[in-house]
């Protein structure tokens, strides 16, 4: 069920990709972590110049347990026309990365690559070497776990390793100070009233 | 007399001052000085908070932080079933959420090989809430656009066309903003009587109401002065640092899904792509006015279209529920009907990479199944977050006070950015 505590591990060790029928919507190529970046260069000098896309995937069971998945697309570098682009090449780069390998950054071919990498990096913990600036960018900078992982729980107490943000406990107002105003005013005097009848009273 | 000194009289004591909040706002260091806008910052267009370095009022250098408005959709998605994650991909970009649905669909339909199976009129049905929803995007840049510039009665002549946009909408779906109209093989019910007839006001009142924006935004010397030569970036930075949409035609590359990978039969369509080659904020504010007339176009030819009735749902007992009527005549029709909603429809196993040209640029789906009735993996390729990243690159020598003008000219939209 969507709100079960345990997260839902269906389906057996699989490789979704290996599977795949041709549904001719890129071109695809699988390398390993260390002939990566020689792919991506050749593939970039070969024409496709934009990098659309880094992604991730967690496949829990299959050996190595991640999938990197970089999508390129050939543009022209200067101004062009529908025509001249027609239908540009597009090409899937498929990496599988196991548990505590680290692929190389591709920030030095296109600077884009910045926060995808950030990204994966916050929500699959996936290291990317060379990269300027590695660090959590969608999670909060003293988050604990990778949400993404097929084995984060849903629910349950994570949060408890996580400490509340300074700002959540920080106040203009030092503790203990009575409250102000003129409405405080006015009801501290009716209180003050009250409790002199009530002294009368008794 | 200020609030929170005690009345004259009063024996209430009288409170101490507040301590003074501590200023790590502003941070010098040697001649520049580190300035944070935002997170809470009107003309951000949201929540982004922008480290800027700057040398007089010139920006050096500048830092972004997102993920203000991270809310795991991704991983949501993962535990729903196929039917239901549309719901949570509906609110990733919320100006756009019909297209965010559209592009799901496609690539769920593709992974289900249904594609060629979608009958013509849920196409066009499709198409016109895009286009449509397209304008609206646009109007709510603009208008907020107009609001960083001081252009403030732009907001309510573009609200006045969003205002019948969701009207619309709301007729053909129920909802205003997140209807979740659209399903895997179709639409969700045909469109009602009288859509048509508020469709064709729109059309008739839409020229008019852009003649009047551009009679007041686009020659105006305010708009012109703040806009042009401001946050420029050429074709080669455009497409290394992966800009899409109107941010890169604005850089002269007439780069269009619709045009270079055709859905749902846009190739039967005449339309333009309307490009500018300065790359500056101006040539992006061209373009998306251009655009909104291009979507137009669009939405004439497909009034047209839609005078012929037929099916608007895939004829597949597994995929698309049956009409509520048979279900209480036809054992075969509850039993399917029970089916899709207590356990949904499995997809082949396979990956697809679907995109579509949403009003920010490329947005795409990269959709894993591993043959089960949920999705395995769901990534998106936001738009805008790749636009963004760019005012790293485009923002440096620019007026501090520019920088609205250039977040505005890139049209981000949070909810995408952070998911």
């Amino acid at each position: 069920m969507p709100s079960s505590q345990q997260p839902s591990i269906a389906g057996s060790a699989l490789d979704p990709t290996a599977v795949r029928p041709d549904l001719d919507d890129a071109d695809i190529v699988r390398v390993s972590p260390s002939d990566l970046y020689e792919t991506l260069v050749s593939l970039r000098d070969a024409g496709c110049s934009m990098l659309l896309d880094i992604g991730g995937v967690d496949y829990l069971e299959r050996a190595p347990r991640y999938d990197v998945v970089y999508h390129l697309l050939a543009m022209p570098l200067a101004a062009a026309s529908v025509a001249q682009i027609g239908r540009p090449r597009r090409v899937r780069v498929l990496v599988g990365v196991s548990e505590g390998e680290a692929v190389p950054s591709i920030v030095a071919l296109w600077p884009s690559a910045d926060w995808p990498e950030r990204e994966i990096f916050d929500l699959f913990g996936i290291a990317f070497t060379g990269h300027p600036d590695l660090r959590r960018i969608q999670m909060p900078a003293q988050w604990v776990g990778h949400p993404l992982r097929k084995d984060y729980p849903l629910r349950g107490p994570a949060t408890e390793a996580t400490p509340r943000p300074a700002f959540a406990s920080k106040s203009n107002v030092p503790a203990g100070t009575p409250p102000s105003g003129k409405v405080a005013a006015a009801l501290q005097k009716q209180l003050a009233r009250m409790r002199a009848s009530d002294g009368a009273s008794s | 007399m200020s609030i929170g000194q005690a009345p004259p009289g009063s024996n209430v004591p009288t409170p101490p001052s507040p301590a003074p909040i501590a200023m790590d706002v502003v941070e010098r260091v040697g001649n520049t000085m580190t300035l944070s806008m935002g997170p809470q910052h009107p003309s951000t267009h949201g929540v982004l908070q922008v480290v800027v370095e700057i040398s007089g009022e010139i920006v050096e250098k500048l830092e972004m932080e997102i993920g203000y408005l991270h809310t795991g959709i991704e991983k949501t998605c993962e535990n729903l079933f196929w039917t239901q994650s549309s719901t949570g991909i509906e609110r990733m970009d919320y100006l756009n959420p019909l297209g965010n649905a559209l592009c799901y669909m496609l690539g769920v339909e593709k992974l289900l090989g249904i594609t060629e199976q979608i009958p013509e009129r849920a196409s066009q049905i499709r198409v016109l809430l895009c286009e449509l929803s397209r304008i609206a995007s646009h109007c709510v840049w603009l208008g907020t656009g107009g609001i960083d510039l001081g252009a403030i009665s732009t907001f309510f002549y573009t609200f006045d066309i969003r205002e019948d946009i969701l009207d619309l909408i709301e007729v053909s779906g129920g909802a205003r903003m997140h209807p979740n109209y659209l399903r895997i093989g179709g639409v969700n019910g045909d469109l009602p009587d009288g859509f048509l007839v508020k469709l064709d006001a729109l059309i008739d009142k839409f020229p008019i109401r852009m003649r009047e924006l551009r009679t007041l935004l686009q020659n105006n010397p305010i708009l012109r002065d703040r806009m042009i030569d401001v946050g420029v970036i050429d074709a080669k930075e455009a497409v290394t640092w992966g800009l899409t949409g109107p941010s890169l035609r604005g850089s002269g590359i007439a780069y269009d899904i619709r045009k270079a990978y055709p859905y749902s039969g846009y190739e039967s369509y005449d339309f333009d792509v309307p490009t500018r080659t300065e790359g500056d904020a101006y040539a992006r504010f061209l373009v998306r006015l251009d655009e909104m007339d291009e979507a137009m176009r669009i939405i004439r030819q497909v009034r047209k279209r839609l005078v012929r009735p037929g099916p608007i749902m895939i004829d597949d007992p597994k995929i698309a529920q049956p009409a509520k009527e048979t279900i209480a005549l036809s054992m075969e029709a509850l039993i399917h009907h029970f089916k899709i909603v207590s356990e949904s429809f499995r997809v082949p196993p396979g990956d697809v990479y679907q995109a579509i040209e949403s009003p920010r640029g490329e947005l795409a789906y990269y959709i894993v199944s591993n043959g089960n009735n949920r999705p395995w993996r769901i990534r998106t390729r936001p738009a805008s977050l790749y636009n963004l990243q760019a005012l790293k690159v485009m923002a440096p020598k620019n007026l501090i006070a520019d920088m609205v003008v250039m977040i505005g000219s890139l049209d981000p939209v949070f909810g995408e950015v952070d998911r």
